[in-house]
């Protein structure tokens, strides 16, 4: 329902009036010095149907021109520009901005309550100091993946194109050379991309562009965990010019390292963790994300016989990285209960399966803490110096099962200081 | 219909010498007047009265000022009649200004930032090429 300019602006849905528009880079376009020209109360918003201030410019040689098309307040609540209504940081459609931040702002689309709304959202915004986004987009987000990878790096002027000459589609252009639109062939109109719609696009409902974004992101292939329980080794690849120290830097966030080699001639490297399930998490955090130095690495599971044996002889000829023992006593793993005790928690189908469940509970808890608890009660019973040569001895003679472990040396990396030197 | 005149003096010496070329303009002028807008652009449709306005003065102007064939008389008739456009004449007489197409073009008030129109700027400056109608008369370069 279209209104009049009220000089009571009061709880009232005003025109808008605006200093300078809201737009993302590509719709400014790639010529730093633009002319704009301002029309105050020039169109009605496309969304909420207020008269507001239009921007209207020419974003480069060859472009046609462009103005704004939503009002401020409605690009300030979902956070678009105001021409393309695309996000402002990720330049992705609403649709999939809020799917992938999971936001769920519901904003009326009704006539009389998307003017109410409006009305209030503006009156909310000229009480604010500093601008906030709208709505659930204020809360602190960590970054999203998946829209830092579906988002464009450079911006992208074919949006800017003048529209495709409807005369040259019939054969009739009679501008020929001097007709500013273009000359190309239209596009396929059963193609579900030409039938966009700038309210559904606002809104982030039915959007075609969003969902061809969705599905090819699906679609991206996803990492396997391998079967082999017991593979802890990752297969990095396009490893070109990276050298140890810099994936040590970078993986030892997931847990400690066992290994790490490079194998320049096929540019990849293989990284051995201790333990499976860091092993597991760094895989889980790197696929497809893992950028060091500027080169983005592909991740995988590494194949259990080959890499350990290859490791393990390219790692002698290094002279320092070798294989070490597995740790003794670690607990095992616990066989599954057959299968009539698997629901039976409470040990009330028979009375033998108690003790043969503890027991193996307890044989396989007893072997780690052999010396924590005597020396506990050493040196709480008395505190005589007498009884600190016996846990010296006793450590001396423990086997070196992680690198760390290693006496002779010194720093947390190889680099710092190296057995025999 | 007869052509009025403005003033009741007769026309003086040279004026049946120049008369049948004017009457064709005239002519060319009226039948542009007529034309039907089909398969034209709207602001199309006023290019040929330009045009043949301009065709009309540079006639006139060529007369007296370059060949020098009609006596200043004549001339001064002509310009009272409205035969020729005396605004547009005087610019043609300014370096730089020689082939204007039309004072809409040379007019700032009639553009978005107080500029000419894109017909005055020279071909070497104008990005190569492009091919430029401009709106206003439809010329395609009136400087250089």
């Amino acid at each position: 329902m279209s209104i009049s300019l009220l000089s009571n602006t009061y709880n009232r849905q005003n025109w808008e009036d605006a200093e300078f528009p809201i737009l993302c880079q590509t719709c400014l376009g790639d010529n730093p010095y633009i002319r704009m020209m301002k029309e105050r109360y020039g169109q009605e918003c496309k969304i909420c149907n207020r008269p507001f201030t239009i921007f209207r410019w020419c974003p480069g040689a060859r472009m046609r021109f462009k103005k704004t098309e939503i009002c401020q307040t409605c690009s300030k609540v979902k956070n678009v520009c105001q021409t393309c209504l695309l996000d402002l940081e990720f330049g992705l459609p609403v649709q999939v901005r809020d799917e992938a931040l999971q936001i769920t702002d519901s904003i009326p689309k009704g006539q009389v309550n998307k003017e109410y709304f409006t009305q209030n959202a503006e009156a909310e915004m000229a009480l604010e100091q500093q601008p906030q986004p709208y709505g659930q987009l204020a809360k602190a987000q960590p970054p999203s993946d998946v829209l830092m990878k579906l988002a464009r790096s450079a911006p992208y002027y074919k949006r800017n194109q003048p529209h495709i000459c409807s005369f040259y589609v019939k054969g009739e252009c009679k501008r020929g050379e001097e007709c500013p639109y273009r000359h190309e062939k239209p596009t396929d109109p059963d193609d579900p991309l030409s039938n966009q719609n700038i309210r559904d696009r606002f809104y982030g409902v039915n959007d075609p562009v969003a969902e061809k974004l969705l599905s090819r992101y699906k679609e991206t292939p996803q990492l396997e965990t391998p079967e082999d329980k017991s593979v802890t080794t990752l297969y990095i690849g396009n490893v070109i010019d990276l050298d140890e120290q810099q994936l040590r830097d970078h993986f030892y966030q997931y847990g400690e390292i066992r290994s790490v080699t490079v194998v320049p001639k096929q540019s990849c490297a293989f990284v051995q963790f201790t333990q499976r399930d860091a092993a597991e998490r760094a895989a889980k955090e790197t696929f497809n994300k893992l950028v060091i130095d500027g080169k983005r690495l592909t991740v995988k599971w590494g194949k259990p016989p080959a890499i350990q044996a290859g490791g393990g002889r390219l790692g002698d000829a290094s002279g320092f990285e070798s294989n070490y023992e597995p740790v003794p006593g670690l607990p095992t793993i616990v066989p599954m209960p057959s299968t009539e005790l698997k629901a039976d928690f409470f040990g009330l189908s028979s009375s033998s399966t108690p003790n043969v469940v503890a027991s193996t509970a307890a044989s396989s808890f007893l072997p780690p803490p052999p010396m924590p608890p005597p020396d506990l009660g050493d040196y709480t019973s008395s505190l005589s110096y007498g009884h600190m040569p016996p846990p010296l001895s006793s450590l001396r003679t423990t086997s070196v099962h992680y690198p760390s472990q290693d006496p002779s040396r010194v720093g947390s990396t190889a680099a710092h200081g190296k057995a025999n030197e | 219909m007869v052509k009025v005149r403005k003033g009741n003096k007769p026309p003086p010496d040279g004026w049946d010498l120049i008369e049948p070329t004017l009457d064709e303009i005239e002519a060319k002028m009226r039948e542009a007047e007529l034309a039907p807008h089909d398969g034209k652009r709207k602001v199309e449709t006023l290019w040929p009265i330009f045009k043949i306005h301009h065709q009309k003065s540079r006639y006139l102007y060529d007369l007296y000022y370059k060949r020098k064939t009609i006596s200043k008389e004549l001339y001064d008739f002509c310009i009272k009649q409205s035969i020729g456009d005396k605004n547009l004449i005087a610019q043609w007489k300014k370096q730089g200004y020689e082939n204007l197409c039309c004072l809409r073009c040379i007019q700032p008030r009639d553009t978005n930032f107080n500029k000419k129109c894109i017909c005055r700027v020279p071909k070497e400056k104008l990005e190569e090429g492009k091919v430029v109608e401009c709106v206003h008369c439809g010329c395609r370069g009136c400087s250089g």
